[in-house]
């Protein structure tokens, strides 16, 4: 296995309290595997994968788990390294497209010199025109003109500063990249054209990758398999296929019933209601019970166990939807 | 970038002529003169005063010696002084720049490589032990009133350690039988200290083009220190190098002093915007980029901060022309500040307004450089 993610759980401690933004987390992926992690915002996304890269901020505490990474000569845990070990795996190893993709880049810096940075700082004997080559090769990858390399971040357009990151995460080869919501700065009709490159790329250069998004449509066109994410856990995790066409979880349920759906002649769409508990102090039991219409007092006193309930189908519920049950979030 | 520069010279150019303007009339308008105060002597003849009102330009009205003033200051020539009669106003300015400007500049550029280095750090770990003390430290120094501090640091040095001259430009005994003037071997000092200040900055371009760290740190040390040694060498041989040691004996003392007082201003500049840039997403990119600490915090964060940092800096450095009545006058330092104390002290117009004018040059100037160097700086500024 690439990586192995078991019980990882990272808070973050603030004046009220320990705000518990990843708090269990298991996955696993292989070689050339798409993980797509889905959930609304401030579930904690973002916080896992700084966790794995370890690129947290000072008032983060790390309370336990581990990261299996196999490079190839066997796995290791990243979370015990020591910083100068584990600086070696960024970028090579892991490499992430941040979520503030706009802001990435250093405006100081020409980006090809960017770019470069991030190749010799990880192969020092690289000549710099091998280095400048690779930057060009990349730059044609994503759909740049080689020539801008030598230009500055702030003549590039949203987009191009946005293919430019992606070009940038690909530059050491790694062999798994993240990407944060790489595309929610830019325009609907970019975004879906960078979305199909950044898939294409992937599937090209057999990387593994893990794409976080709120939106089930983005994470759906990019993803082998889809972890649904709430309130600081995983609640399910399944391939594609079977999070769209049997989801066993109430909230993928709901997610899954989120769109627009034409009912007769109007159209609208159909959320969840309620809000997501806050992170500071969840609710005891289940923490999506307060907003589940199947919520029992069980689910209220008893956190539910994340198991596997059907092969590769991970769930935490104690009443998990069944095929062709229908779910209504409305008092009708 | 050129249009941009015509335009700004032009600008200085206006502002000068409206800022003479305003220091020649503000002058003329404080009560009394030197003139007054010298004709009250009883023993002059009528005759003879009304000599010397013309000899001292007098005998016209103001607005027509206003124009003369401003024809003579088209020529660079700023008038004669009146207390050192009949020395031009240039003259002395000339005399007392360069010691001015020694003191200052370095003071000045101690104080600023000290806040840049100390800010940077503190910021990279905020609220560790380094953070709080240079921040305790430096507020401390900055608000305490300077003559206290300068008291203290004579009393300290020169008083009880007994390790450092009191105050005073050089040490009379020593030079009656030099064989150059201080002025001459101050001046080759200076020179020293400007070779120097040329040797580091191109070795810092080389630096700069060098991928290891390292190999930039060897450049830059040994470029430097071999520097020092060859001019300490080359100063011993001269057989002038007492004379020049005294000088500089007598610098400690008030270079300490102002830096002390001064540091905590640009280290706090530094450590603000420092902490600003960290929380920035390049440098999360950074790090995750697997690049060593100290590279991002020099490379990424400090090259980011470094930006209102030179600004200050180099206005700064247009300042120091005024040099520091208060430092001057505790130190017993012959430099424009005492300049400025004793021309006002004596009425003595020409040289108050001679010397406000250079230094309005300095700043005005320090403005345009510092404007050039942000572009320079910063690639996203294009003028
Ligand atoms: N440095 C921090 N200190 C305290 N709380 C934090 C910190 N960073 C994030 N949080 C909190 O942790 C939770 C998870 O944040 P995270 O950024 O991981 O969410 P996310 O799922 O990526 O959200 P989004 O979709 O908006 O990016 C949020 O409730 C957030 O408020
Ligand atoms: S455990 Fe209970 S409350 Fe939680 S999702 Fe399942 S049914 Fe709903
Ligand atoms: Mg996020």
């Amino acid at each position: 296995m690439l990586l192995s993610v078991r019980d990882l759980r990272m808070y973050y401690k603030t004046k009220m309290g320990y705000v518990k933004a990843v708090d269990g987390i298991s996955f696993d992926l292989d070689q050339g595997e798409s993980l797509g992690i889905v959930g609304e915002s401030g579930c904690g996304k973002t916080s896992i994968s700084m966790t794995i890269l370890r690129l947290l901020p000072d008032n983060a505490e790390f309370k336990g788990g581990s990261v299996l990474f196999d490079m190839g000569n066997g796995p290791v845990d990243l979370v015990n390294l020591p910083e100068s070990e584990m600086r070696k795996y960024r970028w090579r190893g892991i490499s992430m497209i941040f979520q503030a993709a706009m802001n990435s880049l250093n405006p100081v810096y020409k980006v090809g010199d960017q770019i470069i940075e991030a190749i010799q700082n990880h192969f020092p004997d690289m000549p710099l025109d091998k280095a400048r080559q690779k930057v060009a090769e990349l730059f044609t990858l994503v759909g740049l003109d080689p020539s801008r390399m030598d230009q500055y971040p702030h003549q590039y357009s949203g987009g191009m500063k946005q293919r430019a990151v992606i070009a940038m995460a690909l530059a050491c080869d790694p062999k798994i990249i993240i990407a944060d919501e790489p595309t929610t700065a830019l325009d609907v009709i970019v975004q879906d054209r960078i979305l199909k490159e950044i898939r294409k790329i992937q599937r090209k250069l057999n990387m593994a990758m893990i794409y976080i998004s709120h939106d089930i449509a983005v994470i759906a066109e990019v993803s082998d398999k889809i972890a649904v994410m709430y309130a600081g856990k995983f609640v399910e995790l399944a391939d594609a296929v079977t999070i769209f066409k049997q989801p066993m979880h109430p909230y993928t349920y709901g997610l899954m019933h989120a769109f627009p759906s034409t009912v007769g002649e109007k159209t609208e769409l159909v959320t969840i209601p309620g809000e997501p508990p806050n992170l500071l102090n969840p609710p005891k039991g289940c923490r999506f019970a307060p907003r589940c219409p199947k919520a029992d007092s069980v689910c209220s006193e008893v956190e539910p166990e994340y198991r596997e309930l059907e092969k590769n189908h991970f769930v935490a519920c104690h009443h998990p939807v069944q095929p062709k049950e229908v779910v209504r979030f409305y008092a009708e | 970038m050129l249009k941009f520069l015509g335009k700004r010279v032009l600008q200085i150019v206006v502002l000068l002529f409206i800022y003479v303007t305003v220091v020649y009339w503000l002058i003329e308008a404080m009560p009394g003169s030197f003139v007054d105060q010298y004709l009250l002597n009883p023993k002059l003849t009528p005759e003879i005063r009304e000599n010397l009102k013309r000899q001292f330009g007098f005998d016209k009205p103001a607005h027509i010696r206003y124009l003369i003033y401003m024809k003579n200051f088209l020529t660079l020539d700023l008038g004669i002084s009146f207390s050192y009669f009949p020395t031009r106003v240039t003259t002395i300015i000339a005399e007392r720049l360069p010691r001015t400007v020694f003191l200052f500049v370095t003071s000045t550029l101690v104080s600023y490589v000290l806040g840049y280095n100390l800010g940077k750090r503190a910021a990279w770990k905020r609220s560790g032990l380094l953070d709080k003390t240079t921040t305790f430290v430096g507020i401390v120094f900055w608000t305490i009133f300077l003559p206290l501090l300068a008291i203290f640091n004579i009393w300290l040095f020169g008083v009880i350690l007994k390790i450092l001259p009191l105050n005073q430009f050089i040490d009379p005994n020593l030079w009656k039988s030099a064989p150059l003037s201080a002025q001459t071997i101050f001046i080759r000092l200076l020179l020293t200290a400007l070779v120097f200040l040329i040797v580091f900055l191109i070795a810092l371009l080389i630096s700069n083009r060098l991928k290891t760290i390292p190999a930039k740190k060897t450049v830059l040390y040994t470029s430097s220190i071999t520097t020092i040694v060859v001019s300490i060498v080359i100063w011993i041989l001269s057989g002038y190098s007492t004379y020049a040691w005294d000088i500089i004996k007598h610098m400690v003392l008030p270079v300490l002093t102002l830096t002390l007082y001064s540091f905590a201003g640009s280290m706090l500049v530094m450590r603000d915007t420092m902490l600003d840039v960290i929380r920035e997403d390049y440098i999360t990119t950074a790090k995750a980029k697997g690049l060593p600490d100290n590279v991002v915090r020099d490379k990424h964060a400090a090259r980011n901060a470094l930006l209102p940092l030179v600004t200050n800096f180099v206005i700064s450095l247009g300042f120091t022309v005024g040099g520091g009545i208060i430092t001057e006058t505790m130190f017993s330092w012959p430099g424009i500040g005492r300049a400025y104390l004793e021309a006002l002290n004596t009425q003595d117009t020409p040289l108050l307004i001679g010397l406000l004018v250079f230094t309005g040059i300095f700043v005005l100037i320090a403005h345009l450089v510092a404007d050039v160097l942000y572009a320079v700086l910063d690639p996203r500024i294009r003028y």
